[in-house]
């Protein structure tokens, strides 16, 4: 008896035995489906998640974009005055970057905090100067080559107004307008410390109110015209150059040729280039606790998806206990008896893989088209439609998962079986 | 001349369950299996006929005495020995015929021979020529479902013929049949037995199957009773 023999006859089984394969099937398979949704949705969370850390960020300070460039001492040094460390002459950097091939676009951001004032009420803000045109640049990179788009499309309204509003317009968030009983038109004074220690102000007019994803900031989100900001400070300096890339693949790969065109051949440059991931304290904090959900979620189905075909396969096996009482009696031995069992959980393992990817799919394509929304994330303000992923790297690993469950607990189900003795088990009913 | 034997049990015992609710199915019992013979078990339900067949087709082990079989002494035999055994030296025929549902009658017979390294060829000769001697090639591709009691008997008949064992053990082999079908079954065993001088051992209370076998051991109470 040769193992091809062997398996031929499981397989002739299987098919022969339509009713109980068919029902192992759909458990395994259900199984499998589940596995890999649950893993869809993981992807898609955590893809969502970085995606909109790069293009919208979880700080004050807007989205974090591919890269960021600083001045070298920016990131070793404390300044001892705003922008003392900042990047002057940025429009030569950036025209220098964007020769890049895989660079789309670069952003140049001041920071700056201080106290916005009614006339009657001041409250501190936590502002960014920005050029309102190259912000969208980062929304369309989310809206044109962003997998998120189906589920979400960014709105570039509010930076479209504070364009309008050029050169005093700033966008401010729902909680700090409700804070200062401020609209759009509303006219207002911002207060910040100059670059040489001064207090400058300088009016400025409500252009637009908007919702930062994350509501503990609202109260002190302002975004105002990068010359705004600069005249405040008295400066001509910008804090950083944020860099937009094709593709978020691209991340690591660009950062050499870009690093060889700001800071020549050497090794030592004026500035550091700081990829995404450094960037983003709040993405790996929320992937961690996401990653301990995922992983219990995960383990609870792999021990239902197991249990369930244990039990499937128990049942269909304990329907067989005359048949293998049979097989014994006529001198085939535990071991052939055993190997059989193997190969047939074994197929059944294989055929689930295939049943469970098209059901997979076929869920995905449901859920991605039903429109279901997901509840806004904690501390975020809006909601998003839920969307399955393909997850495929994930696929191999689900689908050894199911072929040892089938196998495993076929090759369970029949040392119960093998317990039962020849006699007992020829008169089994 | 007497025929050498196939089969001995020497001091047979068996009991089940322990202490006060202990039964002794088989008490002592020693017994030759001449080749070529045909023997009947006699005996009314409980007696331990039935026990004493599984013993003799090594699906049982004694609690006591050894088994015997074509010389080869069981006692030490591992399962998967046994299981050699049992492939290469009995037939069984059961009362319920025990086929594979999910299988034809072609691949029932054919099931034993899988297991034994033969050419693909040489077992589908072996199988057509036991179906042919049970007469039931033309059912060759029909599964248990769609074949008679009887019909069902002639399979595990010829599933038990094809690999040419030592003896062929028959537990009951009429009793689910009606009385015609029965005598066919017993004729086809009687007449492969005369034809091809395989050791049958029947284990039966049926007086139709008693008054044809030239040797009846009869069982009570797990012990052998003479005529």
């Amino acid at each position: 008896m040769n193992i091809i023999k062997l398996a031929r006859l499981a397989w002739r089984n299987l098919l022969r035995n339509g009713r109980r394969t068919l029902i192992t099937l759909l458990v395994s398979s259900a199984g499998f489906a589940a596995l890999a949704i649950v893993a869809g949705y993981m992807e898609f969370t955590f893809y969502g998640l970085q995606e909109m850390t790069i293009c919208r960020g979880f700080t004050a300070g807007g989205g974090t974009g591919h890269l960021q460039i600083f001045r070298k001492e920016a990131l070793d040094r404390e300044e001892r005055f705003p922008l003392e460390y900042g990047i002057g002459q940025n429009q030569t950097i950036q025209s220098e970057i964007e020769k890049e091939k895989n660079v789309l676009a670069t952003i140049p951001r001041i920071e700056f905090n201080g106290l916005i004032s009614n006339g009657e009420k001041s409250i501190s803000f936590l502002g960014t100067g920005v050029v309102p045109e190259k912000e969208i640049k980062l929304i369309d990179y989310w809206n044109q080559t962003n997998k998120m788009t189906n589920s979400r499309r960014m709105d570039n309204s509010a930076y479209l107004n504070l364009a309008k509003g050029a050169p005093n317009g700033v966008l401010v968030g729902e909680e700090m307008a409700k804070a200062l009983d401020a609209k759009v038109g509303t006219n207002l004074m911002l207060m910040s410390t100059t670059v040489d220690g001064a207090v400058n102000a300088v009016d400025v007019t409500v252009a637009g109110i908007a919702r930062n994803p994350m509501k503990s900031i609202d109260r002190y989100y302002l975004v105002s015209h990068l010359e705004t900001a600069q005249n405040l400070m008295f400066t001509d300096k910008v804090s950083k150059i944020v860099v937009v890339l094709n593709n978020t693949g691209n991340t690591q790969s660009a950062i050499p040729s870009i690093s060889r065109r700001i800071n020549g051949s050497g090794s030592s440059g004026s500035f550091s280039i700081v990829p995404w991931q450094s960037l983003a304290e709040y993405y790996y904090s929320v992937r961690d606790a996401y990653n301990i959900i995922f992983s219990f979620t995960g383990i609870i189905v792999v021990v239902i998806v197991f249990l369930s075909c244990a039990n499937t396969m128990l049942m269909a096996t304990m329907e067989r206990v005359r048949e293998i009482g049979t097989l014994k009696a006529i001198g085939i031995s535990n071991s052939w008896i055993s190997l059989m069992f193997l190969l047939e959980g074994f197929f059944i393992g294989l055929l689930s893989v295939a049943g469970g990817i098209v059901l997979k799919f076929l869920f995905s394509i449901i859920i991605n088209n039903s429109g279901f929304r997901m509840p806004p994330p904690p501390g975020m303000t809006s909601s998003y439609l839920l969307n399955i992923f393909p997850a495929m790297e994930f696929l191999p690993w689900i689908s050894l998962l199911v072929i040892a469950s089938t196998t495993l607990s076929g090759l369970l189900a029949l040392i119960k079986i093998r317990k039962i003795s020849i006699v007992n088990s020829l008169s089994h009913v | 001349m007497k025929e050498p034997i196939i089969a001995r049990l020497d001091g047979i015992s068996r009991y089940y369950g322990s202490g006060a609710g202990q039964v002794n199915a088989l008490e002592n019992i020693t017994l030759s299996f001449d080749k070529g013979a045909m023997t009947a078990l006699a005996g009314p339900s409980g007696s331990g006929k039935s026990t004493l067949l599984h013993i003799l087709g090594c699906i049982d082990k004694p609690d006591k005495g050894t088994v015997l079989i074509d010389g080869i002494d069981t006692t030490p035999l591992s399962l998967e020995q046994l299981s050699s055994l049992r492939l290469e030296k009995i037939g069984f025929v059961f009362q319920s015929f025990n086929l594979i549902p999910v299988l034809t009658a072609y691949e029932n017979v054919e099931l034993p021979l899988l297991f034994k390294e033969l050419p693909k060829q040489l077992i589908a000769e072996k199988v057509q020529e036991v179906l042919a001697k049970v007469g039931l090639l033309e059912r060759k591709n029909h599964y248990p479902r769609q074949l008679s009691g009887g019909q069902q008997q002639r399979v595990a008949i010829a599933r038990a013929l094809v690999g040419n064992p030592s003896m062929i053990l028959a537990d009951e082999p009429t009793a689910n049949l009606d009385s015609n079908t029965g005598k066919s079954i017993l004729d086809l065993l009687f007449s492969l037995n005369d034809r091809e001088s395989i050791t049958t051992v029947i284990a039966s209370h049926d007086p139709a199957v008693l008054e044809r076998v030239g040797k009846v051991v009869r069982i009570r109470d797990g012990r052998i009773f003479p005529d």
